[in-house]
């Protein structure tokens, strides 16, 4: 790549970047945003649809982050190596939001190693709202109405 | 304007952080070869205000929101989707109506807006339930401030007696009739999602009212015209100033008339810029909302 389409890549990246993601639901009606977690596992389903996108991952290992307000900031970690990988799923921002941060319908393969890292249910359940999905050790950012919604 | 190093330092920090993805971008840009370009091939946003045939200003284009609120203080955007992105700013002028924030359209207003008991108590309900209600939740249309500031951007059709909004949000679309016909009456025809508007020139603003809109009485997710739930009621009037003082630049000063729901008249200001380029794409927002179902309320 020559220096000028690295620097119009550079750009167009900006152009792209600044057109903020999707504000929908009401993200603290459903999401904790004092809960963080971080996760790993391999995917098993990626629903392209709106108003938000979902996908489904096998978790091999979950961590909860501290709450905001603990100074000591140390990551709780389980691992279910030995036990059944665990179903979660997690919400992503809407396609039209994805696609102009770079995503397509095929950006998470079935049997992909990723991590996830965002914000777990406020109900408890095995959902959570990701922020950014790291696939081939490339970060993806995922658009979440975390910012954008009360 | 803008800051040209700083935007640079920023395209460059973003562009790092995105090249990965965006090497294949899955929505590639359409640039017009008619855009105004300085001798480097930029688009000067501050080229003059396009115009059409009969000399009008042409608002037509795609916008996204932006602000001009005072610095530090509220701000217009929010939502920057998980990157710390911060929304372009026009300067900052003292003298014009308090700058709405997509939350609070009075969150730059001194005290506040003016809302009557009735209204606080319908905000404070609204709230106590993370705001759940709020029309977008359902895919529904939103209150025009909402839509005005939605991070999704919207596209300006603009013909000699109307104009089009297209909001890429739930899909959203506002018809508004230049052709000289007069507001109708209140309750004829039947009150719409987004009211029955008419604008008309006065120099180079176009003054677009609004009335017949479906208000906070006809069900809880009606008459939200922020996303915390500033409501309006069936007897709201609404009258919007747009101007397009540069290319790149969309001012919009909205001004509410609501007695059940504002002790007196307001008015808020709402920045847009263009996004040369940039074309909307398909959102069907109710082709798998399970929201409510989620959270366990229906």
């Amino acid at each position: 790549m020559t220096t000028r389409n690295s620097f119009v890549t550079v750009l167009a990246g900006a152009v792209m970047a600044v057109v903020p993601v999707i504000a929908h639901h009401s993200f603290s009606a459903e999401f904790d945003a004092t809960k963080e977690i971080k996760a790993t596992g391999k995917v098993t389903t990626l629903e392209w649809t709106n108003p938000h996108a979902w996908f489904h991952v096998d978790i091999s290992e979950i961590c909860e982050g501290p709450a905001e307000s603990e100074k000591n900031k140390t990551w709780k970690c389980a691992n279910a190596s030995g036990a059944q990988p665990v179903d979660w799923a997690f919400e992503l921002a809407s396609p039209n939001g994805l696609m102009r941060l770079g995503w397509s319908r095929n950006s998470l393969k079935n049997g992909e190693v990723v991590t996830v890292e965002g914000t777990r249910a406020k109900d408890g359940s095995r959902k959570g709202n990701a922020r950014s999905v790291v696939v081939n050790g490339k970060r993806l950012f995922a658009g979440s109405s975390q910012a954008s919604t009360p | 304007m803008i800051e040209w190093p700083a935007l640079l330092k920023l395209a460059v920090g973003i562009g790092v952080a995105l090249s990965v993805v965006n090497v294949n971008a899955q929505w590639p840009l359409r640039e017009d070869p008619g855009l105004p370009r300085d001798a480097k091939g930029t688009v000067r946003m501050d080229a003059p205000t396009p115009r059409t045939a009969d000399g009008k200003p042409d608002f037509s284009g795609v916008w996204m929101r932006a602000e001009s609120g005072p610095p530090k203080e509220g701000r217009g955007g929010g939502g920057g989707g998980g990157i710390d992105i911060p929304v372009e700013r026009f300067p900052y002028d003292p003298k014009g109506p308090p700058v709405a924030t997509f939350f609070e359209a009075g969150g730059n207003m001194a005290g506040g807006l003016p809302y009557t008991p009735w209204a606080a108590e319908l905000r404070k309900a609204r709230l106590a339930v993370n705001a759940r209600d709020n029309p977008d939740a359902m895919c529904l249309p939103m209150g025009f401030l909402q839509f005005h500031q939605q991070p999704q951007p919207r596209m300006i059709v603009q013909t000699r007696t109307m104009i089009l909004i297209e909001y890429e949000a739930n899909s959203g679309i506002r018809h508004i009739y230049l052709d000289g016909r007069p507001l109708p009456p209140q309750g004829e025809p039947q009150p719409w999602w987004y009211g029955y508007s008419v604008g008309r020139w006065e120099g180079d603003t176009l003054v677009v009212e609004t009335n017949n809109l479906r208000g906070a009485e006809d069900g809880p997710h009606d008459g939200w015209l922020d996303v915390n739930g500033s409501p309006y009621t069936r007897q709201a009037r609404f009258t919007e100033r747009i101007r397009r003082p540069t290319f790149g630049h969309l001012q919009i000063d909205l001004t509410v008339e609501d007695a059940k729901a504002y002790t007196k008249p307001w008015t808020v200001r709402v920045d847009q810029r263009i996004l040369p380029g940039h074309e909307l794409i398909e959102a069907i927002c109710n082709e798998n909302q399970q929201f409510r179902q989620r959270i366990k309320i229906d």
